[in-house]
């Protein structure tokens, strides 16, 4: 991203820019979907085995819920992420400064910017893979907890596909919806 | 004088006969079967079949009877000196362990008939005993499997929440 970017900005600011934005790297984007597929088509097998959902005549709605399923998750993880970032960036700042500084102290012929630019570097590396996983845990332990407790006791008496379907799209969505929060 | 003869002969020749239809020395080879699994079932079953051997011959009809724990049955033949005694329970009712099968045969039968109209409680030693031991029925998981699925998902959910709250603090 930084490659292709403003000719105007220089690569620290780059780099500041990349930190603050919602907008995540293709590898990122990539982990969040496939993780989002997974844990949105696991229900399947509940749904399936356990509610006693009839599969070929609803594999429509399977797809239907679990393509947006996917897209609402991943829209949560993003959010999540972004809003985790920069705390745990300021918690690992210090360390990763330390251990960076550590590193790079034989090296003489680095400059001082150099050194600056990469622990800004290491540290934004840090925090982006921390918030990551711990945006996809957090997310996908909520929904699998919100589907369970929906699907089994509040949906009970509503028909296996009509619990299907409400039961994914209220816990993807609740969840989309709470990580746009600011809090 | 004559016919008290021929009848006192005849019940020599009863006696005799219904002497010799008893089992002498008997010998019993039993196998059993109980229903473990009383989620799929309401009633649990108790089967046992035996093969009894005498040292004297039996005869075609030979009837034998059972009683369990007080409870009268009627062995079932089922082959050639063959025999089956079955019965069913509720899985609440039904108890683990050694259920002894006192076999009589017609005689020994109506012997306890007539000793239990007398007194209740009374006992007539058996043609055979056969011990049928169960090990007990399984009749489902403690926990149920969606309450196990519910608790763990609401741990981890918690723990989730509480290390982002941490994070955000």
């Amino acid at each position: 991203m930084s490659g292709k970017g403003n000719k105007a900005f220089t690569k620290e600011e780059e780099l500041l820019l990349q930190d603050f934005s919602r907008n995540v790297s293709t590898k990122s984007s990539a982990l969040f979907y496939g993780n989002a597929f997974i844990v949105s088509a696991i229900p399947i097998w509940l749904f399936w085995r356990v509610h006693a959902l009839e599969v070929t005549t609803s594999l429509v709605w399977f797809a239907l819920v679990t393509g947006a399923s996917t897209w609402l998750l991943a829209l949560a993880y993003r959010n999540t992420k972004f809003q985790l970032k920069h705390r745990v960036a300021v918690r690992r700042e210090d360390a990763v400064a330390r251990e960076m500084s550590r590193k790079l102290a034989d090296d003489k012929k680095m400059s001082r910017k150099e050194k600056d630019e990469r622990i800004l570097w290491k540290k934004n590396e840090v925090a982006d893979y921390e918030a990551t996983t711990y945006s996809i845990f957090y997310n996908n332990a909520l929904f699998l907890t919100i589907v369970i407790l929906s699907s089994f006791y509040l949906l009970r008496s509503f028909t296996p596909t009509v619990n299907y379907i409400v039961s994914l799209t209220a816990a993807s969505g609740l969840l989309a919806l709470l990580s746009t929060g600011t809090k | 004088m004559v016919t008290k003869y021929v009848i006192s002969l005849f019940l020599i020749a009863f006696c005799s006969s219904s002497l010799a239809d008893s089992c002498q020395n008997p010998q019993v080879e039993a196998a059993s079967f109980t229903s473990l699994d009383a989620t799929v079932v309401t009633q649990i079953a108790y089967i046992t079949e035996f093969t009894l051997k005498c040292d004297n011959p039996l005869p075609e009809n030979y009837a034998l009877y059972a009683e369990v724990e007080g409870k009268p049955l009627t062995a079932a033949r089922i082959g050639e000196n063959k025999y089956q005694v079955s019965w069913t329970e509720e899985p609440a009712k039904a108890r683990a362990g050694i259920h002894e099968i006192h076999v009589l045969d017609e005689e020994g039968w109506a012997s306890l008939r007539r000793a239990r109209r007398a007194d209740p409680a009374a006992t007539v030693s058996p043609l055979l005993a056969i011990q049928l031991q169960h090990p007990g029925s399984y009749s489902g998981p403690w926990v149920n499997s969606e309450i196990l699925a519910t608790g763990l998902s609401i741990l981890v959910a918690y723990v989730a929440l509480r290390n982002k709250s941490k994070i955000l603090a």
